[in-house]
């Protein structure tokens, strides 16, 4: 009973919880209409009425507008969102400590995969190195308005230690006379390199490619897995089973199609780079794809060793993964 | 099984059984329960794994007359009915002593593996996940070597753009060739079974032999638990995380070697062997991971995070989004993997995409509030609240909205993390305060309004604390790396013209769920949630830290 009672409410606070979603969309759809607009910026013609009515009117027709203005942009966020793929925002640090004033640029990048819009990523920059040379009364120097990356939701197989060093290096040490004394050449170079203009937009730009790259490399790994007709494996493999004692006497070609069935394809390392193919009877290869999709190496080991025929028949001369995808879906 | 024993180099075999009465089996066995024992005895049985873990069988052909009328547990003739028979054990209730025995006397009587050891010994992980200490690592490019000669060391190279790849048998093969001849290791990889991480369990046996004769009871005083390595990678992530032998509490780490040693002689003799062993051990992981044919060569770095907690590790060195997105910046890192509910999960994942034109409501708003409500856990606390409202008189509806702002000050602060029951806790943080005193009628010492909250706090006792004097070292490593960056030195330079006070303050926090523990702090009001600072939500992701300026400084505390 209890029980029961419990979920009609559960029950209904996801009614209501969905009815305000719909009370939303529809608000959104309303307000940031073109005739709604036109409506709440026209000036109303006087009418006679009591001061009061008039006092929440214009109340009323402020907060309007104020969420008419409050949706347009956001529209627009949306709209630039949606056609750069890269995009800046302000936030702010919560900690009391944080550097600069808690100000951080956050950079926001939109992927997309299979027709949709992912997660964008993050990567929020703050100036650490302002403060300090400030504080000290030497005014604005070069190095003081660097950004530096404090926080991110980048997955840890794009190198963004590597581009920010790059791309977003720190100010010039300040004991670089001293320190090139005793380091090596290592150290020039890395005195060099801290000195050099920070350029945000490459860093960008490079840090969206490798992203981007990524997520296609993951999309061409799902999309040879359905070539190579993995994801309903299960169901065939159960038919085969059951229909196995019925076609004792099948052909010669589907026995051999059938040990030549790949069962599994997976990225192999971080950044899907290289992929496992496991094939029905054992044999496993490797495929090494390059940043961009090109196929660098094909090693297939079977159980006397490297099994040239394989990998020649798997590629069949292609040189880019996507072409191997073709081969598969038009074998099958 | 090899007749003749001569010392090799190779690792030692899956297949090698070790005498069931020797102690460690009894040990490892006995830490099970009852029911993951049954288990494990299935496991071993299964079709992938009976090649490895032989039991003992009764021939066909032999005569039943034959048959030892004293055997009390008679030797089954198929696996099949061994299964049957831990499946019956498994269904009626009985001791484990019972099960033991079975397995110890009789079906697998002439010994067990060491893979069967193995499977017991990382059952015992999955059913005490905290029963190891991890410390992370990151795995780190390095520059290629200069001179030819290979004398100066190499450098880490930050412009790197490699990210570590990572191999099982190839690593394995490499790191067998990086152990010495007179240690023999067993190595067990297995995949996590709730999360994305491979585990390698490697098994140390102070022996040259890698045959029965390194097995035999007497020859070693081996066997002992602290030399079992566990070493986890996780999926798509460049770190590797290390467990700590349970019986060192110490720090080891690649980095201070100076310090191990120290320790070692300080020591009992076995338990400083056992831990060079480890050192070896975990030198020889980053030259494993290193392909210098293909100028791939890296290098091990701590992150200061120690913890117990897998799944925090997971986390936080995980391959996902959540790395150097902690506390309040979760918000940006959610992907709706957090919410356990279904719509809950549906609601708080915000897709974020250009597409939705709905306004979004800022986080903390009604919707979040609504949503609130929903928890059964603050529901229940909050629940008579808006029926007596009216009842409240002024001083009581004033604690009324300071509460309900801490909740949202700590909603703000820690965003989805700290949660009590979200299983990422760390139990450990250390804590350094180099900031120089406040002047008198400044502000007050950054932390000093925590240490009521939590437990203890410690103040210049570092010397004559034994255990502290170890951990002394380890800060003083951070406080040399955070010396590294020029901009510290820059304030060292900056500070030094007028000498100010800088006292020695340790902070240490302990309990199950450390950031958790302060988020509720910061819920009730205790600590105030505006000016705490940063590093008290957790949000560096570091058990180990400086403080300066009232930020962390510890290994790369922000951002990359």
């Amino acid at each position: 009973m209890e029980s029961n009672l419990d979920d009609e409410i559960a029950d209904l606070q996801a009614k209501v919880s969905s009815l305000k979603t719909q009370l939303r969309v529809h608000t959104s759809t309303l307000i940031t209409a073109p005739s709604t607009r036109q409506l709440l910026t026209q000036q109303q013609p006087q009418q006679k009425s009591s001061k009061s009515t008039q006092d929440t009117q214009n109340r009323d027709r402020d907060r309007l507008t104020n969420s008419a203005d409050q949706h347009q942009a956001h529209a627009q966020q949306c709209l630039y969102r949606a056609c750069a793929s890269l995009t800046t925002f302000r936030a702010r640090d919560p900690d009391p400590h944080a550097v600069d004033g808690g100000a951080v640029l956050g950079l926001r990048i939109e992927v997309v995969s299979r027709s949709r819009f992912l997660r964008p990523y993050y990567v929020l920059l703050n100036r650490p190195y302002q403060n300090q040379t400030q504080g000290r009364g030497r005014g604005r120097e070069s190095g003081s308005r660097r950004l530096r990356v404090h926080r991110h939701t980048i997955p840890s197989c794009v190198p963004l230690a590597g581009l920010a060093a790059r791309y977003l290096p720190g100010p010039a040490a300040k004991k670089a006379v001293s320190g090139g004394e005793k380091g090596g050449d290592g150290d020039r170079a890395k005195d060099q390199r801290r000195g050099k203009e920070q350029d945000l937009a490459r860093f960008a730009r490079a840090l969206r490619r490798e992203l981007v790259r990524y997520h296609h490399r993951l999309g061409v790994v799902a999309d040879l897995r359905k070539a190579a007709e993995l994801g309903i494996e299960k169901d065939a493999e159960r038919d085969a089973e059951r229909g196995e004692e019925e076609e004792i006497t099948e052909g010669e070609s589907t026995l051999e199609r059938r040990r030549n069935r790949l069962v599994d394809i997976t990225p192999a390392d971080a950044g899907a780079k290289q992929l496992t193919i496991e094939w029905a009877d054992g044999r496993t290869g490797r495929l090494v794809m390059s940043d961009d999709g090109d196929i660098v190496k094909l090693v297939v080991l079977g159980d006397n060793g490297r099994d040239w025929a394989a990998g020649r028949d798997l590629l069949g001369g292609a040189t880019r993964v996507e072409d191997v995808i073709k081969r598969l879906t038009a074998l099958a | 099984m090899a007749r003749i024993s001569i010392p090799t180099t190779a690792r030692l075999p899956s297949s090698l059984r070790v005498d069931p009465n020797n102690s460690a089996v009894t040990k490892i066995l006995s830490r099970l329960t009852r029911s993951s024992l049954i288990s494990v005895a299935l496991d071993w049985l299964d079709e992938a794994n009976i090649s490895l873990a032989v039991p003992y069988l009764r021939d066909d052909d032999e005569d039943e007359d034959n048959e030892d009328v004293d055997d009390f547990y008679p030797a089954a003739r198929s696996p099949r009915a061994l299964i049957e028979n831990y499946l019956s054990l498994q269904e009626r209730k009985g001791s484990k002593r019972e099960v033991l025995d079975r397995i110890v006397e009789g079906d697998w009587r002439h010994g067990l593996t060491l893979y069967q050891l193995a499977m017991a010994d990382l059952q015992y992980l999955y059913d005490h996940p905290t029963s190891q200490k991890w410390s992370a690592y990151r795995i780190m490019p390095l520059q290629a070597p200069h001179d030819p000669d290979g004398e100066e060391l190499p450098e880490v190279d930050r412009l790197s753009l490699t990210v570590p790849r990572f191999h099982p048998s190839t690593f394995l093969k490499t790191l067998q060739s990086h152990v010495l001849p007179d240690v023999k290791a067993h190595y067990n990889f297995d995949a996590h079974r709730s999360l994305p991480l491979l585990i390698l369990r490697i098994f140390i046996l102070d022996s040259p032999y890698n045959t029965n004769h390194a097995l035999q009871s007497g020859s070693t005083t081996n066997f002992d638990s602290s030399r079992t390595v566990y070493i986890a990678f996780p999926d798509a992530s460049p770190y590797i995380f290390i467990s700590k032998p349970q019986s060192t509490t110490s720090t080891t780490s690649v980095s201070s070697t100076s310090a191990t040693s120290a320790v070692s002689a300080r020591g009992p003799t076995a338990a400083g062997e056992s831990k060079s062993l480890n050192a070896l051990l975990v030198e020889g992981i980053p030259k494993s991971l290193s392909r210098p044919l293909c100028r791939e060569r890296f290098t091990l770095q701590s992150t200061d995070l120690v913890t117990r907690n897998l799944a925090e590790l997971v986390e936080r060195r995980g391959g996902g989004r959540t790395n150097c997105a902690g506390g309040g910046w979760s918000i940006y890192a959610d992907e709706g993997r957090g919410g356990s509910s279904g719509e809950r999960g549906k609601k708080r994942g915000r897709k974020e995409t250009p597409l939705d034109l709905v306004l979004p409501s800022p986080p903390l708003s009604e919707l979040d509030q609504d949503q609130e409500n929903l928890d059964p856990g603050s529901a229940a606390g909050r629940k008579g609240a808006p029926a007596a409202a009216v009842l409240l008189t002024e001083s009581e509806r004033r604690s009324e909205r300071a509460t309900k702002r801490a909740r949202l000050v700590a909603k703000a602060r820690f965003g989805e993390t700290g949660m009590v029951r979200d299983g990422k806790g760390v139990e450990r943080v250390d804590i350094v305060i180099e900031d120089p005193f406040p002047k008198v009628g400044g502000q007050e010492v950054g932390g000093e309004e925590d240490e009521g909250g939590e437990e203890m706090a410690q103040r210049d006792s570092a010397r004559s604390d034994p255990k502290g004097g170890k951990r002394k070292s380890r800060f003083d490593q951070i406080l040399e790396n955070a010396g590294e960056n020029e901009d510290d030195e820059e304030d060292d330079n900056n500070t030094a013209s007028a000498p100010t006070w800088r006292p020695h303050v340790k902070l240490t926090f302990h309990g199950s769920h450390v950031f958790a523990g302060i988020r509720q702090l910061v819920e009730s009001g205790v600590i105030d949630g505006e000016r705490m600072p940063g590093w008290m939500t957790g949000e560096e992701g570091v058990t180990i830290g400086a403080v300066r300026h009232g930020r962390i400084r510890g290994y790369k505390g922000s951002g990359v």
